[in-house]
């Protein structure tokens, strides 16, 4: 579904990528795990276009979309939970997912948003208690399933998301994956990006392992679990 | 006898400083809405008042078009001129810093006053008042049938401002744009044409101010700095971004500088406006209305 080609991105004139290669099959969660600052997050701005690239081919459904600006993207069925979350945070929790719909709004879908609402809020039934709250004074783990709702009213068939166990505790961290695994099993094909390497690799089916802006790993990610490099840099021994 | 008539001084003090109060108003609701979706403060803010109150003059008088088709046939030539300034101004600018594309509206702001010197002259122009001349009598104080509409019309634009930005899922992605552009652009919306609203809805409501105004006071060319400064000394009193500081903001700044005029002398008027501004740097920094908190985040 999603192919990248050696992909490279500098910030000012530092590589963060140095032609990176990941391919995301339909339907699969893909995790990509690395330690801070090893580009993980470069490579979801770049896919969903926040950032432009200068080489390097992003192919969504066999075309390319590199170089493309990121509400074009968004309209393609490529949805970004950004890392820290970025929800309106002075908006109400209604406002920030009515937004998450922008797209359907300009198309004057109300059926379309209405049915959105009611799946998100069935996924995430604490939301809709919150609805006329300033999404700033959410929880943490709120504020994640916020950022998640918005990010699925915009209907994707691929869901990019940044490091979703950020500042979470475990037990939340658990019911955000559990959520995660059931919008896979309901067709949505998931690239997750974490630091939080155990949990990604257990919720994964392939699996890249990402260093200082290249791919020095890849395979299946029950491989991975039990690869002894893997397990001494990220896993804790 | 004496008391009375000081009485009623002040209450025609007071009169005309809510009037010229809800002009400045107007302008820092303008210098806000840009302000909000870009960190920009829009110096050429003022010039749209002034295009406001000559275009006004010359489809309303020169071309003889009736009031209720020259108004909203100003409003459109305005904001058009203000699409026109973030098309050719601003959204040009590569990797642009906030600092270089508020020197860039100076800029405009300049092109723009040259090119009404060149249109309209030196000389100020006289607008017919909206519903005559004969005063109303208050108290012993004089209130012009126009001050009422330059404060009907304050009105008019905060209740659509208000409905603009609570209700309508534009407006939501207006405020969108102006926490978090990033974010905003993943959900779909175009951060660059929320820029362009955000012009044309200032420039929109500089031509109200303009066009209520001219009959008051005239219009000329280079009124715009001084309306613009007024304006911005109204933001700053208020509070930047906050839209209820603008409006309170103005109307305080209105009323001091007409009390100063009147108790103190006249010649100084022009000083009151820039003498709040510095106290309030001075003292609030973040305005009346504006957090504290958030004021430390700005860059300006």
């Amino acid at each position: 579904m999603l192919k990248i080609e050696k992909l490279r991105a500098y910030y000012d004139t530092i590589p963060a990528l140095k032609g990176v290669s990941v391919e995301v099959p339909e339907g699969e969660i893909v995790s990509i795990i690395g330690a801070n600052g090893a580009g993980k997050s470069t490579l979801l701005k770049a896919i969903s276009g926040l950032i432009k690239t200068q080489q390097g081919r992003i192919a969504y459904k066999d075309q390319d979309i590199a170089g493309r600006a990121a509400n074009k993207i968004v309209a393609l069925g490529i949805s970004q939970v950004p890392e820290g979350r970025q929800i309106f945070a002075h908006l109400t929790v209604q406002d920030n997912i009515n937004l998450g719909a922008y797209l359907y709004f300009k198309r004057r879908n109300r059926a379309e948003i209405a049915e959105r609402m009611s799946e998100v809020y069935t996924l995430f039934p604490i939301l809709k208690r919150r609805v006329k709250q300033i999404a700033g004074t959410l929880s943490g783990g709120e504020q994640q399933m916020l950022a998640i709702a918005r990010a699925l009213m915009g209907r994707p068939e691929l869901l990019l998301l940044d490091e979703p166990s950020m500042g979470l505790a475990p037990l939340i961290v658990r019911e955000i994956f559990a959520v995660i695994k059931k919008l896979n099993e309901s067709g949505t094909t998931i690239l997750l990006v974490e630091q939080n390497a155990k949990t990604a690799l257990n919720v994964a089916k392939h699996a890249f392992v990402l260093e200082t802006g290249e791919i020095v790993l890849e395979g299946l990610a029950s491989d991975l679990l039990d690869n002894p490099k893997v397990k001494e840099a990220y896993l804790g021994g | 006898m004496e008391k009375i008539t000081f009485a009623s001084q002040l209450m025609q003090y007071l009169i005309t400083g809510l009037t010229v109060g809800s002009i400045y108003a107007m302008v820092a609701i303008g210098f806000n809405i840009i302000y909000n979706v870009t960190e920009i403060i829009n110096f050429a803010q003022g010039e749209f008042v002034m295009l406001g109150g000559l275009i006004m003059v010359f489809l309303h008088v020169a071309a003889g078009l009736p009031l209720l088709a020259a108004f909203p046939l100003t409003i459109i030539l305005v904001t058009l001129a203000g699409m026109l300034l973030d098309r050719l101004a601003i959204s040009p600018i590569r990797q642009p810093s906030v600092l270089t594309l508020i020197i860039a509206t100076i800029g405009a702001s300049i092109i723009i006053k040259g090119i009404a010197m060149f249109i309209w002259g030196k000389d100020p122009f006289d607008l017919p008042a909206f519903s005559g001349r004969n005063p109303i009598h208050l108290m012993g104080a004089v209130i012009q049938p126009q001050y009422l509409w330059v404060g009907g019309f304050l009105i008019i634009i905060v209740i659509l401002l208000t409905f603009f930005f609570e209700k309508t899922i534009i407006g939501k992605a207006m405020s969108a744009c102006a926490e978090n552009p990033d974010a905003a652009s993943l959900v779909g919306i175009n951060v660059k044409h929320m820029i362009l609203l955000s012009f044309s809805l200032s420039a929109a409501i500089g031509a109200v101010a303009g066009i209520t105004i001219t009959p008051i006071s005239l219009m000329e060319y280079d009124r715009g700095a001084m309306l613009a400064i007024k304006g911005f000394g109204a933001v700053v009193l208020g509070g930047l971004g906050s839209f209820p500081g603008a409006i309170l903001g103005g109307l305080i700044l209105g009323t001091i500088e007409s009390f100063g005029a009147g108790l103190i002398h006249s010649g100084y008027k022009d000083a009151f406006a820039l003498i709040v501004l510095l106290a309030v740097l001075f003292i609030r920094p973040s305005g009346l209305l504006g957090s504290v908190e958030v004021s430390k985040f700005k860059r300006f």
